[in-house]
């Protein structure tokens, strides 16, 4: 499926600022079952853009903004191909998850991480034993998951920040994709299943609802305006990374495109930055994702971010401590 | 060593060897039966001259010289947090020329291996632990291990261009390592300003003795950091980038920045736009081509580290990235310092420079391992307990000098968190004479050398000798209270002829 991505995010400042230092993971990356035909990552007030790739193998962009600005843009277009994203051929015996050389080979997606912290006999851990009882294979297991955590987990935007715990989560029983994906995370680790976080973009008016499939491009809607989405693979013992979307239906497909993946969101945040000024900022992001046609289809209505997706870190009289939304 | 049986002890060194109780490990100045060891005949001999008084008026001398010239140093642990005036001890500490060589070349292999391992690392490829050498999860659950590191290049694959390893000198005077530091060691300044001091103070025991120069340290630094511009490029700007005034090593900071003659700076002086670092000056931005930083990996850059950072240079990492600066030492060199890969470092000279180590580790227990942990435990007090990511000598246990509480706290905290601590033998670090207000008694005390690497790996001679200040006490870290020494290597002179005064 050809699809164009338009991403926008929007910095407003309360006060003028004189420096703004990002850090932007949002370009598609290139693998197997997805191809970036074209992307540009370009900002207003402009500023250069160095491209780099990051220990997880995430592009990443930095480009930094020196001259006085109250408004900052950051505009990022991509055209992907994507190929359907196959399920796993190879299962194993449940067993596998003590092998030693295999905890050994996905050692960093077994242990907690910053958004995804459980121990031993805790409320996340006993809710994974109890939803694989009687999954006789690691990808029963994975499944059991998965369909605990949508059975467990109410959509609803808007429900939480990034910083909330797995108990709040569990707590709560509602969350955004980032809270799935997270939950379902720690559920599997804790178990001995490793499993990762996937930022991307996920072509659906809605990301609980994936269209059908449209009987022919014409039929496609023209464009739809989303969230930066994210959901989670796990790691399938001699067969390799399974890609699944517990927010939606749980499979992954050709809508889903991949951004990068890490620990957890901590790892593949759509933008980091600093800037320097006394204000406080409002940050506004927007995607518009749709099946290509032409460029002319596309419109960028303001819309409030369900997963507010940039750091900052606002100045007082020096680089301040203050911190707005994540980390 | 060779000692001398016919000179007898005097003055204030005359009751040095009866004080039994600190005896236990190995005299640097005399020998088990109480004769002189060689090296150190004209010293002591001028040092049993001397009577409290003339000590004193010495004492005072050189203390007058560091406060005149503000050479201090802060105790963080200290209620007070008061800026200490620099404790030095007149008596010195000498090295023969042999045994420096020695001791030098053990260095610098650690060293070598040491970058070479940093290297692998942050390349991606991590060779060693695909090797085995090491285990994966002990890199991947360091606290040092930086993954922002991945990739960046760095010149001559030296990550680690000033290090300072902690050695000690067993029950047979024979030096071991005790602990690596390759992020920020601190304590050269000191090295050279304990030099000028003793030299102007008492100039009188440098005439029999080719002690090496400490004076060229500024030159070689500079040298070595301009190795590391990117590009290798001509004469370029180098700055050294303090925390501020009220770091601990502050004055270290001043004191190499004026021994380079380079600027001092702070996170605010410095500028990132368009991927490239600039100093602002009064006139106007100057690229920057070395950063001497002093301050840690999570303070560098608010945007990718720590975001509560007012330290460091926002978009710094982004300016790594690009490759136009070039930051001194490397970042994620932490992983070497994490005690729980220090027991590997053999290893990791084998397997790199396929070489055996020159120099020993002091015998170390892992507490990840459920075995190793089980036999420590059971003797906890008579080896030593260390957490894995502290230094500065905060946290540590030694067993002996613990009380039952202590130990039990101990052994607690290590079966809580197995994998942050390790726990060694305990090694009697050797003594020499300090002056304890009365008379001279013997002081346990180590030794901190100091590794330069750019294009190719020196070492600088001689390093920073730390003194416990009480009788029987194993902590020497100024941090914790302790003093220090001036540091001779002794040059390898020609023997003097027969009959005139020797020179060693």
């Amino acid at each position: 499926m050809k699809l164009d991505i338009h991403y926008r995010m929007h910095f407003r400042y309360s006060d003028p600022v004189t420096e703004a230092q990002n850090e932007v993971r949002v370009r598609p990356r290139d693998d197997d079952c997805q191809r970036v035909v074209s992307y540009r990552l370009a900002s207003q007030p402009a500023a250069a853009v160095l491209q780099a790739v990051d220990y997880w193998g995430t592009v990443v962009e930095h480009l930094g903004v020196r001259t006085p600005h109250t408004e900052m843009e950051l505009r990022a277009e991509a055209s992907v191909e994507t190929s359907p994203r196959p399920a796993p051929d190879g299962d194993a015996d449940r067993s596998a998850v003590r092998e030693p050389s295999f905890r050994d080979a996905y050692f960093e997606m077994l242990a907690a991480s910053p958004h995804v912290r459980w121990s031993e006999g805790d409320a996340v851990a006993r809710k994974a034993r109890a939803a694989v009882d009687g999954a006789d294979t690691f990808a029963m297991m994975v499944a059991a998951v998965i369909e605990d955590v949508r059975a467990t987990l109410r959509y609803e935007p808007g429900s939480t920040e990034i910083g909330v715990s797995l108990a709040e989560i569990l707590e709560g029983r509602a969350g955004v994709c980032q809270d799935y994906a997270h939950l379902a995370i720690g559920m599997m680790r804790s178990i001995g299943i490793p499993a990762r976080y996937v930022s991307g973009y996920l072509f659906a008016a809605d990301e609980t609802a994936l269209p059908e499939e449209a009987a022919s491009p014409d039929d496609a809607p023209e464009a739809v305006s989303v969230q930066t989405h994210a959901w989670l693979e796990a790691a399938v013992p001699g067969w390799g990374w399974w890609a699944l979307d517990p927010t939606n239906g749980g499979t992954v497909g050709e809508r889903h495109v991949v951004i990068g993946c890490g620990r957890d969101y901590g790892d593949v945040p759509p933008v980091r930055g600093a800037f320097m000024g006394s204000g406080t900022a409002d940050v506004d992001a927007e995607v518009v994702i749709g099946k290509r046609r032409s460029r002319d289809a596309f419109v960028y209505a303001p819309r409030r971010p369900a997963d507010p997706a940039a750091g900052v870190v606002p100045q007082d009289a020096f680089w301040g401590q203050q911190q707005q939304q994540q980390q | 060593m060779p000692s001398d049986r016919s000179d007898r002890v005097d003055g204030l060194l005359d009751g040095y060897l009866a004080g039994g109780a600190a005896r236990r490990g190995y005299d640097e100045a005399f020998a088990a039966d109480g004769s002189k060891r060689r090296i150190y005949r004209k010293i002591i001999d001028r040092f049993a001259e001397l009577d409290t008084s003339e000590v004193e008026r010495l004492e005072k001398l050189v203390a007058d010289e560091f406060r005149r010239q503000g050479i201090t140093f802060t105790v963080y642990s200290d209620d007070q947090g008061t800026e200490r005036i620099w404790p030095m001890d007149l008596f010195p500490r000498l090295i023969a020329a042999a045994e420096w060589e020695h001791l030098a070349r053990g260095l610098s292999q650690r060293v070598v291996a040491l970058n070479c391992f940093l290297a692998d690392l942050y390349s991606g490829e991590a060779q060693a632990v695909a090797d085995g050498v090491l285990p994966r999860w002990v890199v991947l659950t360091s606290k040092g291990f930086e993954r922002n590191a991945m990739g960046i290049a760095v010149p001559h694959g030296a990550h680690c261009n000033i290090a300072g390893i902690d050695v000690v000198r067993n029950a047979e005077g024979r030096f071991q390592v005790l602990e690596d530091n390759l992020r920020n060691p601190s304590g050269i300044s000191y090295v050279i300003e304990n030099r000028a001091a003793m030299a102007k103070a008492c100039s009188w025991l440098f005439y029999d003795h080719p002690v090496a120069p400490t004076d060229n340290y500024g030159r070689m630094l500079r040298s070595t950091l301009d190795s590391m511009a990117p590009g290798g490029k001509d004469a370029p700007h180098v700055v050294v980038l303090t925390p501020g005034i009220y770091n601990s090593a502050y004055f270290e900071h001043a004191f190499l920045a004026r021994a380079m003659g380079v600027e001092l700076v702070e996170g605010r002086d410095l500028v990132v736009d368009g991927h490239t670092v600039y100093s602002r000056t009064i006139d106007g931005l100057v690229p920057v081509d070395v950063i001497y930083r002093r301050i840690d990996d999570g303070f560098l850059d608010p945007v990718a580290f720590r975001p509560d950072s007012t330290l460091g240079v926002p978009g710094l990492l982004g300016a790594l990235r690009a490759g136009t600066v070039t930051v001194c030492n490397a970042i994620g060199n932490g992983v070497v310092d994490d005690k729980a890969v220090y027991p590997y470092v053999p290893e990791l000279i084998r397997y790199y420079l396929g070489e055996a180590p020159i120099v020993d580790n002091v015998d170390t227990y892992m507490m990840w391992d459920p075995e190793q942990r089980s036999d420590a435990l059971a003797r906890l007090d008579q080896l030593v307990a260390k957490p894995a990511a502290e230094s500065g000598g905060y946290g540590v246990l030694i067993g002996p000098h613990a009380t039952e509480q202590e130990l039990e706290q101990a052994r607690a905290a290590i079966e809580a968190d197995p994998r942050n601590w390790i726990v060694q033998e305990l090694v009697q670090l050797s003594t020499l004479p300090s002056f304890a207000g009365e008379s001279f008694e013997p002081r346990h005390l180590d030794l901190r050398p100091f590794v330069l690497t750019g294009e190719r790996t020196e070492v600088f001679p001689g390093g920073l000798t730390r003194v416990a200040m009480r009788e029987g006490s194993l902590i020497v870290n100024s941090s914790q209270g302790g003093g220090s020494k001036d540091t001779w290597v002794l040059s390898a002179a020609p023997e003097a002829p027969e009959g005139s005064e020797g020179s060693v």
